[in-house]
Formats: C-alpha cells, structure tokens, sequence
C-alpha cells in the first residue's frame, strides 16, 4: 500500500459528486468517482480503496448493499455514509454492518473530513499492524 | 302511402278548374242513419258528418281549407277536421237523402262563405257503394282568400306571442337595400367595407327595425311592455357592436341563418350574456321576415363558470395532498443541490484561505454553485406551480418535457425502492394543447400508482416503462408497470370517483386523471399487459399546426 490513500466518491447526483472531489482536492486527497455501488463493484480496483464516501439511496445497488457486497468479499474498507434521509433504521442497519461515519447532507466540511482522516488513520496503523 | 285520385264524374262540372270536389267514404254512416230509427235525434248532423271520412280532395279543397301539409295530410282524416261548420246541415241532409234515395244525383243551391250562387251536388260512384263525391261549384269570394291569411296571420301571431322564446319580428328590408347597393358596387367583403366605413354598423342599428316582439323579449329585455321594443333595433346590440357586424355579415353572406352569443343591456340596466339566433328572409325577401330569437344564458355561463372554478379547487386540493404525499422525494431533491453548494462553497472558503488563492478554482466551483442554486430553485418553482392557485390554460406543450418535469417529483421514490425508470420518449412528438401542471398531475399520478403497485406487491426490483408516441392525429403516454396488474372485477370501475383498493386512499386520483384528460379532449384507458403488470394509456390531440 502506498502512502497516498485512494478515495472512493459513490453518489447519483453529479453535483453532491463533484463537490465531494473537489474538497478533497483542496486538501491533498486523491479520490475517483462512481455514479453507483453497481459501478464501484464492477471496477478493477473495487477492493483497493483505503475509504469509501457512499450515498444510501441510489437505484440499483444502494449504499448499504455496496458495504454488504464488500464485506461480503472480504474487504475491511471503512465506508463513510452521507445521506439526505433520516432514517433511523437504515442508518442502525449501516452501523451495524461495519460502517464508519454517518452523516446528514449536507455535510459540515470539518466534520466528514474529521471522520475520513479517522478513518485513513485507522485503516493505516490497522495495515502496518502486522509488520510492527 | 301513394293514393290513386278518386276521379268524379260529375258530367259537365268535372271540370277541375272551377269546382271543389270532396269524395267521402261513407262506410260508416248508414249504419249511423239506421241507428236514429223513427225520429232523429237532436245531434244528427254531427253523428252524420262526423262519420263520413276524407276518400279524397282536389286541390281546391286544398287551397280553401287544406292544411300545410296538403291532400295526402287530409285523406283518411274525419271530415269535421276541415269541412266548413256552416255547411254541416245542407251536407248532412244531402247525404241522408242521398242514402235513401239510393244513389240518385242530387244537386242543391247552397249558402256558402265561400262561394257565391253556390251549388252542392252528391253524386254516387257506381265501382264503390262507400263512396259519395260532393262537388261545390259557384264564384269564389274574393273574401274567404283574405279571412283564411288573416286567420292564418294571426294563428302565427298567437304562436309568436305566446311562445316560451324571446321572438323578435325585424324588418331589415332598408339594409338589404343597402346590401344591393354595395354588391352592386363591387363590395363582398362587409368586414373590410365596415372598417372603413364603420358609420355603417350605426345606420344599420338605426333602419333595421324591431316590428314586432313576444312577451317573453319584453321579459328578457326588462321592457315593461311589447310596444318598448318597436322600433329601430340599436337596443339589442348596444353592448356588443362586434355581435351587430357578425349577424349583418352572416345577412351579407346570404346565410340563411346565423347563432351566436353575446352581451345584451336590457332596458332596466341589467347586463346579460344572450345566446341570440337569427333567420333571415328566404327569396322572395320582400315578402318575408328577419326573426331574432334570444335565450338568457347568463345562469348556465355563470354555473358553467362555477363548476369549472370547483374543479379547479378540486384539483388542487388533490395535487396539495399529492405534494404531501412526495414530501420526502422532494425533499431529496432539492436537498441535493443545497448540499452541492454547501461543500462547495466550503472548498472555496479553503482555496481562498490558502497564501496564494487559486482563483480559477475558486471561479469554477463558484459557477456550479450558481448552477446548483438554479436547480434547487427551478424544483421550488415547479412545486409552487403545482400548489398555487391558478386557472387551468391551454398552451402548445411537448408532452416528453411535461414528463421530464414530473419525474423530478417522484425520482427519489422510484430510486429508494430500487425501481428501474425506463422512458422510451418518441423523437419530435407533435405539440399538444394542455395546461402544463394539470398533465404533469395526472403523470405523477399514475407514477405513484405504479410505485405504490410495486410495493403492494412486495416486488423487489421492479420496473415502470413510460413511452410517449405519435400516432399521427394524437399523441400517446403509456405508463407500464412490473407489478401484478389490475383485478379483471376493478377494471371498470377504476376510474370511477372513491374507488380504491388502498387502505389509505379516498379513490380519487385516477377519476381526476380521467377528468383532467377528458377536459383536455383526450382518453385514459386502463389494462393488464399480457406478460403481468397494468398499463395506463392516455392519449391528447395534437395540436393543429
């Protein structure tokens, strides 16, 4: 792994998209996009990603189904909700499932950027773990 | 039924020309003569006249006291019907003797309205013991002519007068002198002529003349008797000069009638929305009369006004409840782009903080924020469409934006119970004349139908097709879905108001749907697709281009 984490950006709207790109940018990240769980899924590098920001409700493979299909393959990524409902249920289901942050869009920049470096931070003493 | 004439033979009077020739059948009346027995009783005269029926007329008797209808009108009809009353002795007689006498030729000077050095003669057919011909012979009055057209006058005057339709009775011989006029000088085109020559509607007002009216125009036009309304007619169009040249285009145009609504002031200051319906003379228009019916037609505009006001609350009531019912989807939606240009804006806050500032960042994330903002904008502005009050309009529409636009109501439904959106739009549909949020409703309508249809049924991944296509006079929008269709007993009754198989519903989102596209000329059709799953068809006529 190498010390540049790779972020997955997963949401429908182009705009909720692009706007979570380009914050990561101004803060040195690098990050792809995909238009849905379906898309991430199917791409080559679908299990090399060192977090993943997902939106729930997209057609399709949703967000919860995503983190389920990753577990499912053996992947420990932390996966970051942002969603614009406020379900309870659904945001317990994400929780349980293994999900790092959960957020309500929009989204206080600090906060999902606080939540993401968590995250990065975790997955990274988590990876060096064994070689320590 | 064709009636062979039953020819007298009358020697030297068979002559058509100057005699009036009745043939009576008389099947009846012996027996009636040998009813009476020794003494007659006192009604004799009409048992006996009123037994006899017409066997046939000649056109005399037509012209004399025939009805409109003339000769075929009169066989087989009762004699009374016709037969002068004053001549019922003389004929009852002649026949009575006749009968005894046994078919000998009678002839008799008579007393007659009609004629004058009048003469009856009863002749027996030797072929037909039933029938007797009368011939009545002698100078016709000159007089009689004159009562039957006075009488007749004023049958047509009663008529008039007592008909439950304002009647006015117009001379318009002075306009149509002026019609020749100008025909002769070239004129066809009475509009252009009266826009040069707009004194002409005013002189019309004044020549053309009411001469005669009903009580019911007297009622309708607040006069306070008939003879108000004699004279020039001005009154009538006073409050719609457009209406005036309209009925004295028709005129001009040689129609032999012309309907139209318009405004009328009426005597006592009331103004009232009149449908008003004029004939004009036939040929020879000299001898003829203009004739001007008017109906009040105020309270029907004024409940058609009323209802179509209600159905217009009604509607919105419904698309208010419909909002409701969306208002985590709409929520959604305009969450989205509010949430795009939080973080965006945030970027930027970080890209200006830096030492050196990259503004071209900063430029670009500043458009999307500005074209965020419209979207989030242009959803608040569709949503206040559909919950403002508004008359309904009629506008060339494209029938694939109307449904652009109305997906944005319900995409986050279809998207949260992963629901596959399939739209199949037609290229170039022809525009179609409609009120724009009244048919996104109906189209959200059955969209939410179709999702809760899936639901119901507990289907994961289902699937709603919308297609739009051109069939040439119409445009079509078929909505199917993947669910389990429609019950075959619920297919009638469907559209019907209060029909529901929800728990939840009140049944009247599809009878508003039928409604809506009915007002709008077109048909909504339900029906299972063979392979499962409902359709709704509905199609609108394109518009004219």
């Amino acid at each position: 792994m190498s010390n540049l984490p790779l972020i997955a950006i997963v949401d429908d709207d182009d705009a909720v998209r692009e706007a979570l790109f380009d914050l990561l940018q101004v803060e040195g990240l690098s990050a792809r996009t995909f238009e849905n769980g379906a898309a991430l899924l199917g791409d080559a590098e679908a299990e090399g990603f060192d977090c993943i920001i997902t939106d729930v409700r997209m057609p399709e493979i949703d967000g919860l189904e995503l983190q389920r299909q990753l577990r499912a393959r053996g992947s420990a990524v932390p996966v970051i909700f942002i969603t614009s409902s406020v379900e309870d249920s659904t945001r317990a289901r994400a929780l349980l499932g293994g999900a790092a942050a959960w957020f309500t869009k929009p989204v206080a920049d600090e906060a999902l950027l606080g939540a993401l470096r968590a995250a990065l931070d975790g997955r990274m003493s988590a990876g060096a773990q064994p070689d320590d | 039924m064709p009636r062979e004439r039953l020819l007298p033979r009358f020697g030297d009077s068979r002559d058509e020309g100057t005699a009036a020739w009745w043939a009576f059948d008389i099947s009846a009346t012996r027996d009636v003569i040998e009813s009476f027995g020794e003494s007659k009783p006192e009604n004799w005269i009409e048992l006996i006249v009123g037994s006899i029926r017409i066997a046939d007329v000649n056109q005399n008797i037509v012209h004399l006291v025939g009805p409109y209808a003339g000769r075929e009108r009169m066989i087989g009809q009762p004699l009374i019907a016709y037969h002068p009353t004053e001549s019922w002795p003389m004929l009852a007689d002649l026949v009575m003797t006749a009968l005894a006498n046994g078919g000998t030729e009678l002839t008799r000077a008579v007393t007659s309205l009609a004629f004058t050095d009048c003469t009856m003669r009863l002749l027996a057919d030797d072929a037909n013991p039933d029938i007797l011909f009368l011939s009545v012979d002698g100078k016709v009055f000159e007089n009689r002519t004159f009562w039957t057209v006075r009488a007749s006058e004023q049958r047509y005057r009663n008529l008039l007068y007592h008909l439950p339709t304002a009647l006015l009775q117009i001379d318009a011989s002075a306009i149509g002198e002026v019609y020749q006029g100008l025909r002769r000088s070239g004129i066809t085109d009475l509009r252009r002529h009266v826009e040069e020559n707009p004194e002409l509607i005013a002189t019309a007002n004044r020549i053309v003349m009411v001469t005669d009216a009903n009580a019911r125009a007297a009622d309708l036009l607040g006069a306070a008797d008939v003879a108000q309304l004699i004279g020039p007619v001005c009154y009538l169009f006073e409050a719609s000069p457009e209406a005036a040249l309209r009925v004295m285009i028709a005129r001009f145009e040689g129609r032999r009638s012309h309907a139209d609504t318009m405004r009328l002031r009426t005597f006592d200051g009331r103004l009232l929305d009149v449908a008003i319906t004029v004939t004009y003379p036939m040929p020879p228009e000299r001898l003829d009369v203009t004739l001007i019916s008017l109906e009040d037609i105020s309270d029907r505009l004024r409940t058609d006004a009323q209802l179509r006001q209600l159905q217009a609350d009604y509607s919105r009531a419904a698309r208010i409840s419909m909002l409701g019912e969306l208002a985590t989807s709409i929520a959604h939606e305009v969450n989205q782009p509010l949430s795009a240009i939080v973080t965006n804006a945030e970027t930027n806050l970080r890209w200006l903080s830096r030492e050196v500032p990259n503004l071209e960042k900063v430029g670009q994330l500043t458009a999307r924020i500005a074209e965020s903002a419209r979207r989030a904008s242009d959803i608040v502005q569709r949503i206040r469409g559909m919950a403002a009050r508004r008359e309904p309009e009629r506008v060339p529409l494209d029938l694939n934006d109307v449904i652009d636009e109305a997906l944005i109501f319900v995409r986050h439904e279809t998207e949260s119970r992963s629901i596959a959106l399939v739209t199949k739009l037609g290229d170039r549909l022809p525009l179609v004349l409609g009120d724009r949020v009244q048919l996104q409703q109906v189209i959200v309508n059955l969209l939410i139908n179709a999702v809760q249809a899936l639901a119901l049924a507990g289907a994961t991944h289902g699937r709603i097709e919308l297609e739009t296509a051109d069939t040439g006079a119409a445009v079509t929008f078929t909505i199917r879905d993947s669910g389990p269709g429609i019950a075959q007993e619920h297919l009638e009754r469907i559209f019907g108001s209060f029909f529901t198989t929800k728990d939840d519903g009140i049944g009247i989102g599809l009878a508003l749907c039928q409604s809506i596209i009915a007002a709008h000329g077109g048909t909504i059709a339900v029906s299972n697709h063979p392979e499962g799953g409902a359709i709704f068809r509905f199609s609108l006529p394109a518009a004219k281009a």
